[in-house]
């Protein structure tokens, strides 16, 4: 329970109230002291002091003062008058429960007003600030366009200038040629044919015609300044052909053209290739040591292969899968041996399986892909899936247009494919 | 920092001209202020127009159409009083064309079985001495100089071996002409082979490879004692060669630059000082550069054989101008500092650079 504090003491003025709140030994913060335009509450705890005011005041304007062991408040009456009462007399509970909520609501929006005033400020503040630069920066474009619209107008006045010049040297040049013309008509005219005469000569020991005398159409003038020159240039160059030939490349394309990243792509993945030997030694313990070269037992395979020891070779072909599957060559081996057993869908798989390998496409591996394709669309047309054979094959012959057996065999296979439709 | 920048070359542009067709080639007309622009309209034949620049803007004064496609022209042949023109087109011809005469061709031959992708021309315009000679550098993979004196042949084939694969040759330059004997062309392809042919004693002079495609090679003076050849490529690559001492392994020394990442379409060189020279590139830029000679341009290596030092770089300016690239790029012989650009946004654009007598 609070203690209340009764004893206070105030007076009065027509525009204001002076109240004197006595609190001994107690320290009074602003937070203390909660004020609206018609209540006034200081509470110290234990002590408690609440006011309803007898008319409403301006709180924006009042001041409290703590100090000396008492609180002395100056309150600005809202209207000019003289107060009966400090406070409101017959101040019922719920009057009072009423005002302080009210109160309390008041000073709510109150601080949220002042937040917004001050965010509002704020962005004055900042918006003030962006113009004055900008102001600066476009100062310090517009001196820097002016100087060289300054450069600009200077350059082209005496661009004018020259052009004028230029023009009144033509006209000069001109008329001089003509008054010329006028004076010394017949001496031009001879002077001419002796200039003729001496031209022709040098000329006539060569073979070449003369085309079209570019003296005699153009007026005299050009005779005088270009007569003599004509007689010092030399003849024509004899004909010769300097043949060359072009820098050789590694890779047989210009830079432009060259997929050199996929090239050195390729090249370091057979290197890889080559190197990794893979795990499971355990079983191999028994095995020779030219059994567990890869190499060796591609041999072997292409060498039962040749004989049509299929089985044989497609064993031979397993092991070395076993030990390094990242050769394209043993899957593709393999396929041709499995087409020949019949064994179709393991062609294709190991033809896919070689086609995978071999990727970056580049012209290196080229006859590599040309075999793949080829026997995975043989496999297909065995199958009589001949769409995704012809598919096969036309990529075949993308890669090697001239080869003229797939040629054929794509052929054929549009026309079966074309028979089958119209059969069904 | 903004006022030594405004101390360097700046690139003015002064005029920009929209036009409806594609523009391959740009060139001045010697001793004038006038400018052809060489190209191919929507249709599939070849324009020719001709511009004047005065006032502000580039007034058309001609405008002549022909049956194929014009890739590339040069008024290195002719002389000043002439001013013929010399085209190859997208069907492989060589024409020389009168431009106050132009419905037919003054010369013509159909000197490559494919587009010609590249012609210069020496002995013309007053500069230099000798014969005056049209080279050609075609998809084909030939090069062929031609005289205009002589129909139909050439007077220099340069061609693959028999058998041999042809790689496209992409850019012509000749060099080397300062005296009626001495003549040298070289020629980039699309393999980036540089291939050096001196005409006088019609061999092979020097072969190398920068291993991508020679976009342009241009030496920064036709008509003297070969001093500097610049060849740029894709990937903005070029290479700077110091032309005076060739040691016989290792070729000619050479300095090269990475300025962008796009391809380098175009080298000029400023016809008033030849260190200073322009590259034009696929993203619509152009830098400005000049060459340093080192403190030695030649040393000894360890056999005793003269071997040439390179020098360095410096990028004066840069400048984009367009999206898209800008193919082709020529600087008056008459004013110093104006230059005109041709880009594949079919605009064609006259810079002024400025500032390039303090350079």
């Amino acid at each position: 329970m609070p203690v209340w504090l009764r004893e206070y003491s105030w007076r009065q003025t027509s525009t204001a109230v002076y109240l004197s709140l006595p609190l001994r030994g107690v320290r009074v913060t602003p937070a203390n002291i909660f004020c609206t335009d018609q209540y006034l509450k200081v509470s110290v705890p234990p002590f408690l002091f609440e006011a309803i005011l007898f008319a409403p005041i301006d709180d924006t304007n009042s001041t409290a003062k703590i100090g000396n062991g008492a609180i002395f408040f100056t309150l600005y009456k809202k209207e000019v008058s003289m107060w009966d009462s400090l406070t409101l007399p017959n101040a019922g509970k719920e009057k009072l429960q009423y005002l302080r909520e009210n109160a309390v609501l008041k000073a709510h929006e109150k601080a949220k007003e002042e937040t917004e005033a001050k965010k509002v400020t704020k962005q004055e503040h900042k918006k003030y600030a962006l113009e004055a630069t900008m102001k600066l920066e476009e100062a310090e474009r517009t001196r820097i366009e002016d100087l060289k619209e300054k450069v600009r107008l200077k350059v082209t006045k005496e661009l004018e200038l020259w052009d004028k010049q230029q023009k009144e040297a033509e006209k000069l040049k001109r008329l001089q040629k003509e008054g010329e013309l006028y004076q010394g008509g017949d001496q031009v005219k001879e002077k001419k044919k002796e200039k003729m005469n001496k031209a022709r000569i040098p000329n006539e020991g060569t073979s070449k015609t003369r085309l079209k005398p570019t003296q005699g159409c153009h007026g005299s003038y050009s005779m005088f300044s270009e007569g003599l020159k004509e007689e010092q240039l030399p003849a024509p160059r004899s004909a010769a052909t300097i043949k060359i030939s072009f820098t050789s490349r590694v890779f047989p394309t210009a830079l432009r053209e060259s997929r050199v990243a996929e090239e050195e792509e390729w090249l370091r993945k057979q290197a890889e290739a080559r190197r990794t030997v893979s795990a499971d030694l355990s079983e191999l313990e028994d095995l020779k040591e030219e059994e567990k070269n890869p190499d060796w037992l591609k041999d072997k395979g292409n060498k039962m292969f040749a004989t049509g020891n299929y089985l044989a070779a497609v064993s031979a072909y397993n092991l070395a899968v076993r030990l390094n599957n990242k050769l394209p060559i043993l899957y593709l081996n393999r396929a041709a041996c499995h087409l020949k057993l019949r064994n179709l869908h393991k062609a294709i798989e190991d033809c896919s399986k070689a086609l995978e390998l071999l990727t970056p496409p580049v012209p290196d591996n080229e006859n590599a892909r040309v075999k793949a394709y080829v026997r995975r669309g043989t496999a297909f047309c065995q199958l009589e899936l001949y769409a995704e054979g012809l598919q096969d094959y036309e990529a075949a012959l993308k890669i090697d247009p001239k080869n003229e057996t797939v040629e054929k065999d794509a052929e054929k296979i549009r026309h079966l494919i074309q028979g089958t439709s119209q059969d069904s | 920092m903004s006022s030594s920048g405004l101390e360097r070359p700046q690139v003015v542009a002064h005029v920009q001209q929209a036009l409806n067709y594609t523009l391959f080639d740009c060139k001045w007309v010697p001793r004038s202020a006038r400018l052809l622009c060489l190209g191919s309209a929507a249709r599939g034949t070849g324009l020719i127009q001709l511009y004047e620049l005065s006032g502000g803007r580039l007034a058309l004064l001609r405008e002549i159409e022909k049956a194929k496609p014009i890739k590339c022209g040069t008024f290195g042949a002719t002389s000043l009083q002439q001013r013929y023109l010399a085209t190859g087109d997208f069907g492989g011809n060589l024409n020389i064309w009168n431009l106050e005469a132009p419905e037919i061709p003054v010369y013509s031959v159909k000197g490559h079985k494919e587009i010609i992708n590249s012609i210069d021309g020496v002995g013309g315009l007053g500069i230099g001495e000798g014969a005056p000679e049209i080279v050609t550098g075609s998809r084909d993979g030939d090069v062929k100089v031609w005289d205009p004196r002589q129909k139909d042949t050439p007077v220099a084939n340069m061609e693959p071996l028999q058998g041999e694969s042809k790689r496209d040759c992409w850019t012509v330059a000749f060099g080397n002409a300062y005296n009626q004997e001495e003549r040298v062309v070289c020629a980039g392809y699309d393999n980036g082979d540089i291939k050096l042919f001196d005409l006088k004693t019609m061999s092979l002079r020097w072969d190398t490879n920068i291993k991508n495609g020679v976009c342009s090679v241009e030496f920064d003076r036709k008509d003297v004692n070969m001093n500097k050849l610049v060849a740029t490529s894709l990937e903005g690559k070029f290479h700077v060669f110091d032309m005076r001492t060739q040691h016989p392994t290792k070729g000619f020394a050479s300095v090269s630059e990475k300025a962008q990442k796009s391809t380098i379409w175009q080298v000029r060189h400023l016809p008033q000082n030849r260190d200073i020279f322009m590259t034009s590139g696929g993203a619509g830029s152009l830098h400005l550069w000049k060459y340093e000679y080192p403190a030695q341009r030649s040393k000894k290596d360890s056999e005793g054989a003269e071997m040439g030092v390179a020098g360095s770089l410096s990028l004066l300016q840069n400048v984009t101008l367009s999206t898209q690239p800008i193919s082709c790029l020529d600087w008056s012989p008459d004013k110093k500092g104006l230059c005109v650009c041709g880009a594949f946004d079919q605009t064609v654009r006259v810079l002024i650079v400025t500032k390039l007598n303090k350079v």
